[in-house]
């Protein structure tokens, strides 16, 4: 474990940890949008932006990427980060006036949406995380296609992607829910494919897909049950002693 | 011997029928030999065509074919022709000054040798420094020479040498990598495309000196891919340097194996950035990455890497071969060594200059650079590429080194420098240079992709007559905010465009948010004035307004109706006099 001081409060983190691990493990609450605990971070939103001590400075770092250390001296709370975060919240919003969430950040760092900077709305903050969820699950069905202001999420070649299991992991994490998923009966639809979906044997459930299960290599009961129901039907076994 | 310049520039100009033309006059001729070599610099008179006689120089501009015949058949009766002369050893020439106010260490080859011949480059000491350093010296001592020459990085960072390659011999791992970035990207620079395409040996010889020193076994040269000579002259170094074993499995017989690979840039500015030069070399798209962790210890593949500019690299065999005193009583005690530059824009002589560094700007621009094309005023100069800064007549004095000209705003980026005069409009130059970094930013982090945009937007409505009061200070907070918040160094130093022309020419905003362009440059912000007491009557004006306003007689003062002037400047620029200037549009 080491100790750092965020706030001007001692903090103590495991070995690895980021100065936003830190401080969240520790109650203090920073930004985020483009962070997820569970996938690598990209550091490309700028949010949890926050000033650390270097040198007799104060410098700016992203929380989601700076590794905490021994004796660090954080700060969470300035005009300087007040400022950078209103700016980013700013820009993003031109953008995307409509989105629940990014409109009740900007409402709390003062931010309003302003006609001048408005070109055109589009739910997609780019943040990435579908795009580094679906590496995790070791699809790379989708990537980051062109560069600037017209970077996208996109399938290649704007198709629906061959390597797709319809396992909707981007739909889940995306944080302004702009991945389409539409479920019909057994079928469902996510970037322009359709799926079949897979019932529990035991609750019916549709708890994956066909592709989904192959890509995992998932065959017998893992195939066949919820899992839920695997989970009650080893205990029952272990139980019973089967 | 007869020296003909074809670098891309000197191609481009109609060096190709010249030296055909030498080449057939004089094949089969012993006593005269016929060179295809790099930019000697005075790029503003190619083609250029150099004889050396006995060692004393004479340099031919502007030469055509057929005056290539002349030269060819006086050559053959042992003499010189007497016209077209730019350059000379021992007679007075025009563009004297340009050659010998300059210190060639860089490019002491460029111009000189043929750089697809490795035996030019031997001639001249070529790879005598990497054999001494690999078989004389100790890494640790190439690294201690490296940092006592106080070498900071050429590709606008400076960061001290010496100190990186410290960082990465004792950053922990068996693999390491070397890198000369020569992804040149900025508008108006060739510096590296003319180092590389006229002395390719010295790039590679430097990177096996710091291979050797950091332990590195293999090293990547990155190309920008519009560069094909470049690639071309690289590749055959490349290859002639394996042949001769200073490249390869144990170099000059030592233990040491080390090989050099070109990869050709992935056609983005972005990609000269270290982080996504990276990812590019990985096969990834070209895009930054936090570096909270240097480059030194997790570079290329996550393994120790060493990334320097192609001029850097250049630099390293002559300090290992004449020493880090030597290097240091060069330029200025925080800036040791000379500096590459290429001087365009509004400028007599453009042309690619080596100095040393402290030099003034002054220095540079007037004196090799002949001062202001049409002898206008000169009003600024822009520095260190797109994300350098634009510096006003006031800091002309300023010498030239990494420390004053970041601390004046600008930077010394890779060593572009571009005059602009008083027909150039310094928030159209904002604007031209933030819808280029627009352009190429890769867009991953959200201040460089919206925040350039917005501020994008600004610009084009001041340039465009729809500012609005207080427009400067709401650029100077957005590019203030996207200089902190951005994730590369390409985002944090986009905001330098506006950043500096804010602070050296606020009058020029304040003037565009009242609809007023006092260059003439930003279409409908001014009407054309003439002076009466300047005007000629030669009716230039006349014959291009496209509007009909401007009215005279021959070798009679004309005059241009206010209400029928659409604001274009086409007069500004054809009146020969400069009877005509920009006036605000309210103005009676």
């Amino acid at each position: 474990m080491i100790e750092l001081s965020i706030d001007g409060k001692r903090v103590m983190a495991e070995e690895g940890a980021t100065v936003l691990e830190a401080a969240r493990a520790a109650g203090i609450g920073i930004p985020t949008l483009c962070y997820h605990p569970g996938l690598p971070p990209d550091g490309n939103c700028r949010l949890c932006l926050v000033e650390i001590e270097r040198k007799g400075k104060r410098e700016l770092v992203i929380s989601c990427m700076y590794g905490a250390r021994e004796g660090l001296v954080v700060h969470t709370r300035s005009s300087r980060i007040w400022k950078a975060r209103s700016f980013v919240l700013k820009m993003l919003l031109e953008r995307t006036p409509d989105d629940p969430l990014l409109k009740r950040m900007a409402s709390h760092y003062g931010v309003a949406f302003e006609e001048r900077f408005h070109v055109e709305s589009d739910p997609c903050i780019r943040c990435g995380l579908c795009v580094r969820a679906c590496e995790e699950n070791g699809t790379e069905a989708i990537g980051f296609a062109k560069r600037g202001w017209e970077r996208e999420v996109s399938a290649p070649f704007e198709e629906p992607p061959r390597d797709c299991t319809g396992c909707k992991a981007c739909a889940v994490v995306c944080p302004t829910g702009c991945i389409d998923v539409e479920e019909e009966g057994d079928v469902r639809r996510i970037w322009g494919k359709d799926f079949r979906l897979v019932r529990c044997a035991l609750c019916g459930e549709r708890f994956a897909t066909e592709e989904e299960l192959a890509h995992m290599g998932l065959e017998g009961d893992e195939a066949k049950y919820c899992q839920r129901c695997r989970k009650m039907l080893f205990s029952a076994r272990f139980l019973v002693g089967l | 011997m007869v020296r003909i310049g074809m670098a891309s520039c000197g191609i481009a100009s109609g060096a190709v029928p010249v030296y055909e033309e030498l080449r057939s006059i004089l094949a089969g001729e012993s006593s005269v030999e016929v060179k295809r070599v790099g930019c000697v610099g005075l790029c503003f008179r190619e083609p250029l065509v150099e004889v050396d006689m006995d060692g004393v120089r004479t340099i031919y501009g502007d030469v055509t074919p057929e005056f290539a015949a002349q030269i060819a058949r006086s050559l053959l009766k042992g003499e010189l022709p007497e016209s077209h002369i730019v350059y000379s050893d021992k007679a007075e020439a025009p563009e004297n000054a340009v050659l010998d106010g300059q210190m060639r260490v860089v490019l002491k080859n460029s111009g000189i040798i043929d750089p697809e011949d490795m035996g030019d480059y031997v001639a001249r000491g070529g790879y005598k420094a990497a054999k001494r350093a690999i078989s004389e010296m100790q890494p640790e001592k190439i690294i201690e020479t490296i940092e006592e020459s106080g070498l900071r990085g050429r590709g606008g960072g400076g960061f001290p040498t010496g100190r990186k390659w410290r960082a990465c011999r004792e950053a922990e791992g068996d693999i390491k990598y070397v890198i000369a970035n020569g992804d040149e990207g900025d508008p108006g620079a060739f510096m590296d495309r003319s180092l590389m395409e006229g002395d390719p040996h010295s790039v590679v010889e430097g990177m096996i000196i710091g291979a050797y020193a950091v332990g590195a076994g293999r090293g990547f040269i990155y190309v920008r891919n519009e560069y094909p000579l470049a690639v071309k002259r690289l590749s055959k170094a490349i290859e002639d340097a394996r042949r001769a074993g200073f490249l390869g499995r144990r170099i000059f017989g030592s233990g040491f194996s080390f090989d050099i690979e070109i990869c050709r840039g992935g056609g983005a500015f972005v990609c000269g950035e270290s982080s996504a030069l990276m990812r590019s070399i990985e096969g990834l798209p070209g895009v930054p990455r936090v570096k909270y962790i240097h480059a030194t210890e997790k570079g290329l593949w996550d393994s120790p890497t060493v990334l320097n500019n192609v001029e850097t690299w250049a630099n390293v065999p002559t300090i290992i071969e004449k020493g880090p005193e030597w290097f240091r009583s060069i330029g200025t005690e925080g800036s040791p060594g000379t500096k590459v530059f290429s001087l365009v824009g509004k400028v007599k002589k453009s042309g690619l200059i080596e100095v040393p560094m402290g030099m003034t700007l002054k220095s540079v621009i007037f004196s090799l650079g002949g001062g202001i094309l049409k002898d206008r005023t000169f009003k600024a100069v822009q520095t260190g590429g797109p994300s350098g800064g634009c510096l006003p007549a006031s800091l002309l004095d300023l010498p030239v080194d990494f420390d004053t000209l970041s601390s004046a705003g600008s930077m010394m980026g890779s060593g572009g420098m571009i005059v602009m005069d008083e027909r150039t409009c310094m928030v159209d130059v904002a604007r031209y240079f933030i819808d280029f970094l627009s352009d190429e930013s890769c867009g991953k982090c959200v201040p460089c992709r919206e925040g350039l945009r917005a501020i994008q937007k600004v610009l084009h409505d001041l340039t465009g007559g729809r500012g609005r009061k207080g427009d400067d200070e709401l650029l100077k907070d957005m590019a203030e905010r996207l200089a902190e918040t951005a994730l590369c160094g390409l985002g944090k130093t986009a905001a330098n465009p506006v950043l500096s022309t804010l602070r050296y020419f606020p009058e020029e905003y304040a003037e565009h948010e009242d609809g007023y362009c006092r260059a003439g440059v930003c279409r409908g912000l001014f009407v054309a004035s003439i002076d009466e007491g300047l005007c000629v009557g030669c009716g230039s004006c006349k014959a291009l307004c496209p509007a009909g306003a401007i009215s005279g007689r021959q070798k009679e003062v004309h005059r241009i109706k206010a209400s029928a002037c659409i604001g274009c400047g086409s007069c500004l620029d054809a009146c020969p006099v400069g009877a005509i200037s920009a006036a605000r549009r309210d103005a009676p």
